[in-house]
């Protein structure tokens, strides 16, 4: 088996995802890094290769400006996987699209300066194919690692669809709603381990939403249970997923 | 300590098994027939299932496609459609694969001696009744008529074309087939298997096997009755989810009846106050 | 079975000496405001006071991630490595719960990876001291009495000491780590007491037989409306299966260490109200779901604990702990609540 060549690329992002990447400084990276062959990444490198057999972006798709260097990245990668929440749901990004004003909020009389505009923030998938996506804000190493090491042996990467609860349970966690909070947990999709619970913060739901998440017994829960008037129970779980959800833009 | 790297000592340990042969069947599906690496005799029921696993990518369920009575090899029949299929399609002659088997209940050979049988087939429902067909030939004394009705989606679609061939010639199996769509050159039956009831001459006592994909179960069970053939005589080859194989895991539950262990073979008066079944 | 008596202070001399043994003890210890099974490491930690823990203690024997195999490019090896130890402390429902498991994994086609752990357990039962918000187990499988644990402790009222029922030879191997001496028929009586009274402080309750229930339940299949309605605001989150101490479904995956040669096949728990469960694929992107609806999942989790292996085990395979209950954030699992409505249709 010949090294795959893998390339990272970045848009609308914090690049906290690729950071989380360099950072990995541990076993698991390193001997993974045996198995590809990094041709592209701009964190750690400047040169550009030719054809790619895994393209992973991370960043979401906020300028339609993008769009050309998605296609061509698309154009030249056998598989595309988006990683990180901006990539694979728009992540914490898309919490501008049900606002107005936050230009002149954040930037007050710079907010009309050109390279301030943008879209909406979409998903990767919204401007190209994308093969699989690695969620999570950051994105869950051991998840990258699973997933790589499943395309390296052509096999798809199985990626959990069942809420973030199950974690919790199996961590033997006190759910927030029995400790007087709220949680987002009841229609997150897992496979993060559930470490925010574990250490008493509720679930935001960075990895999105499961594929059918029952939002109407969401915001039911969060009124009963977690004691929010109605307008906040329904938009509580904007952070993460306002790509997600019914009332999208 | 019992030595537990062993399959009778530990039913989720596989047995390695050989490839003797490999041959593309269509587009999706290989043909593998196999041998036990330890050289033991694979003994099974035509109906029965195997774990069939690839290292890495994990272990699917397979019935076997071959009869008993022919001892120098077991066959399986492999469609890629998972993670598991598409990996072991890959392999060739000479390569292992990984066998737990043979697990659940095949047909109830008991039941068949001495009887009319029918075998309706639709589809990749021709490799787990390839077994008894086989079966029943090499054993055709054993049995008085035995029909055989085999429908598959195109000309293309077609399983075991070699036997196709054989059992259309032979004077021991009434065999009778179609395809749902035809092609230029195919000069055969066109039209759904239900289409092949129209002349057939069975008799009401007769056993029969439907092994197809879950739209045809429904359809073929109705022109039986119009035969009237009991439902107690009715036996299905039900594929599931099933995932260990071994009646532990839940996978393949049909209300209370696990596929796996209880099946995958049931008769119909068994299963058909079970809703989801079928 | 042979009963015996310790006194309060020897007690805990006697679990002193079995956590300073060579054997590992789980035993039930406070986390928080709530319960779970956790190695024992100091007598002050035991919380027999314990309502209801978390998970139930099958995780011990049956753990949420169990290796199978290793396997690399010289072949596979089986992962059986059994630990001695000791499970102490556990609730009869919970003993109930254990033996089904141990009649099921052993049935038909016998599980060794369940059964070497399940050997090397010595399960010793206490009753119950405290009641959880949401148990039902005085009025569920009522006939159904469990078997095949090794001893059970009952408190004494007034705190003079503990009763040590024993019965099994694993059970008697204890009593050398302690003080004991033969239980006086008063005693004896006492703690029989003891355990019938607690059975009637349940704050839930079934209100018929676990027979008509079976019979009742089964019929309502195809009440669409009534098991949608049960179902409406479920998360298909998995927390009533996950904390349930007789569900037993599991996944198993193959995965690959960092050097892509050799790995790993482990099982893991599941849970047949997630929505993939039930999930195939039929290949060219197809794929078949045949539980489609939370109420199709709903349905099969309630047939599954009232009617579908009462043949198999003799009784409900639901043994009335209530975990499911406050487990579940949209407060519908509660299998009490749904049979006895039920029942009343």
């Amino acid at each position: 088996m010949s090294k795959p060549k893998v390339g990272f690329f970045d848009f609308a992002s914090c690049e906290g995802c690729q950071i989380e990447l360099t950072n990995f400084g541990d076993v698991a990276f390193l001997e993974l890094i045996n198995h590809i062959d990094i041709v592209e990444f701009r964190e750690a490198m400047s040169e550009k290769a030719g054809k790619l057999d895994i393209a992973f972006i991370e960043g979401s798709f906020t300028r339609e400006s993008d769009r050309k260097r998605l296609e061509e990245i698309r154009k030249r990668s056998a598989i595309v996987i988006a990683y990180g929440a901006c990539a694979a749901t728009g992540g914490i990004n898309a919490l501008k699209n049900h606002q107005h004003d936050y230009h002149e909020c954040v930037y007050g009389k710079d907010a009309k300066a050109p390279h301030l505009a943008s879209n909406i923030a979409l998903p990767i998938s919204a401007a190209i194919k994308v093969d699989y996506s690695v969620y999570g804000c950051p994105m869950s190493r051991d998840e990258f690692i699973r997933i790589v090491s499943h395309l390296l042996h052509d096999k798809q990467p199985i990626i959990p669809n069942h809420p973030v609860c199950m974690e919790c349970k199996l961590n033997e966690t006190i759910c927030r709603f029995h400790d007087g909070d709220h949680c987002l947990g009841v229609v997150a999709r897992a496979g993060c381990g559930a470490p925010c619970p574990k250490d008493g913060i509720p679930c935001e739901a960075c990895r999105g939403f499961v594929s059918t998440p029952n939002v109407d017994s969401l915001v039911k829960t969060l009124i009963n249970k977690g004691g929010m008037h109605s307008s906040r129970a329904w938009n509580k779980s904007r952070m993460f997923t306002n790509n997600q959800r019914g009332d999208v833009k | 300590m019992l030595d537990y790297n062993s399959y009778e000592n530990n039913i989720f340990y596989p047995m390695e098994a050989k490839i003797l042969n490999v041959k593309q069947v269509t587009e999706l599906e290989r043909h593998f027939s196999l041998k036990l690496a330890n050289d033991k005799q694979m003994t099974f029921s035509p109906g029965q299932i195997m774990e069939v696993s690839l290292f890495g990518y994990g272990e699917i369920p397979i019935g076997f496609a071959s009869s008993p009575t022919r001892k120098n090899s077991f066959d399986i029949v492999v469609r890629s459609v998972g993670r598991v299929s598409k990996a072991i399609n890959k392999l060739q002659k000479g390569d292992s694969l990984y066998v737990r088997g043979p697990l659940g209940h095949g047909f109830d050979l008991k039941a068949f001696k001495n009887q009319n049988v029918m075998i309706v087939a639709g589809g990749i429902g021709l490799c787990p009744t390839r077994s008894m067909i086989q079966y029943i030939l090499d054993k055709r004394s054993d049995f008085k008529k035995f029909t055989l009705l085999y429908g598959s989606k195109n000309p293309n679609q077609r399983m075991f074309v070699d036997d196709l061939e054989v059992w259309a010639k032979s004077s021991d199996v009434d065999f009778h087939e179609t395809v749902d769509q035809g092609i230029p050159g195919w000069k055969g039956n066109v039209g759904l298997i239900t289409t092949l009831f129209k002349n057939l001459e069975v008799e009401s006592n007769t056993k029969v096997i439907i092994c197809g994909p879950p739209v045809m179960f429904k359809f073929v069970i109705f022109e039986l009755q119009k035969l009237k053939i009991k439902n107690e005589d009715i036996y299905l080859d039900l594929e599931r989810r099933m995932k260990c194989g071994v009646g532990k895991c839940g996978h393949c539950q049909i209300n209370d009846h696990y596929a796996c262990i209880h099946g995958p073979v049931f008769s119909l008066d068994t299963i058909k106050h079970l809703e989801e079944a079928i | 079975m042979s009963s015996y008596f310790i006194t309060r202070a020897n007690f805990e001399k006697f679990i002193v000496k079995l956590i300073q043994a060579k054997k590992k003890i789980y035993a039930p210890v406070s986390k928080k405001q709530s319960f779970i099974f956790d190695e024992l490491t100091s007598f002050d930690d035991l919380r027999l006071d314990y309502d209801v823990t978390i998970l139930p203690p099958k995780k011990y024997i049956f753990p949420p991630r169990q290796g199978l195999l290793t396997f690399d490019k010289q072949g596979h090896n089986s992962l059986i490595a059994p630990e001695d130890k000791i499970l102490l402390g556990v609730h009869f429902y919970d003993l109930k719960a254990i033996d089904m498991l141990d009649n099921l994994f052993a049935a038909n086609n016998s599980d060794a990876n369940y059964l070497a752990n399940r050997a090397a357990t010595t399960i010793i039962g206490a009753n119950i001291q405290k009641i959880s918000k949401r148990a039902f187990w005085g009025s569920v499988g009522k006939d159904v009495r469990p078997h095949g644990y090794d001893g059970f402790i009952i408190k004494l009222d007034g705190g003079e000491g503990y009763v040590y029922e024993c019965y099994t030879d694993k059970g008697s191997a204890l009593l050398k780590s302690g003080d004991f001496s033969n239980a006086s028929p008063a005693q004896i009586a006492a703690s029989m007491d003891i355990n019938e009274r607690v059975l009637k402080q349940c704050p839930e309750k079934l209100n018929h037989s676990s027979k008509e229930i079976a019979t009742k339940v089964r019929s309502t299949f195809k009440e669409k409306q009534l098991w949608e309605e049960l179902a409406d605001d479920c998360f298909s989150c998995g927390s009533c299966n996950t904390v349930c101490p007789t569900c037993y479904c599991f996944d198993v995956q193959d995965n690959w260490n960092v050097d892509q040669v050799s790995g790993r096949r482990e099982r893991t728990w599941d849970a047949c109200m997630t929505e993939d469960f039930a999930k195939i694929s039929l290949g060219g992107g197809h794929e078949e779901n045949f539980r489609e609806s939370k109420a199709q999942r709903f349905r099969h989790r309630i047939m599954r604990k009232s009617t579908y292996l009462n043949e198999t085990l003799g009784g409900p395979a639901c043994v009335g702990c209530g975990r499911c209950s406050s487990a579940c954030t949209a407060d519908i699992a509660d299998p009490a609540k749904a049979i006895n409505r039920i029942m009343e249709l």
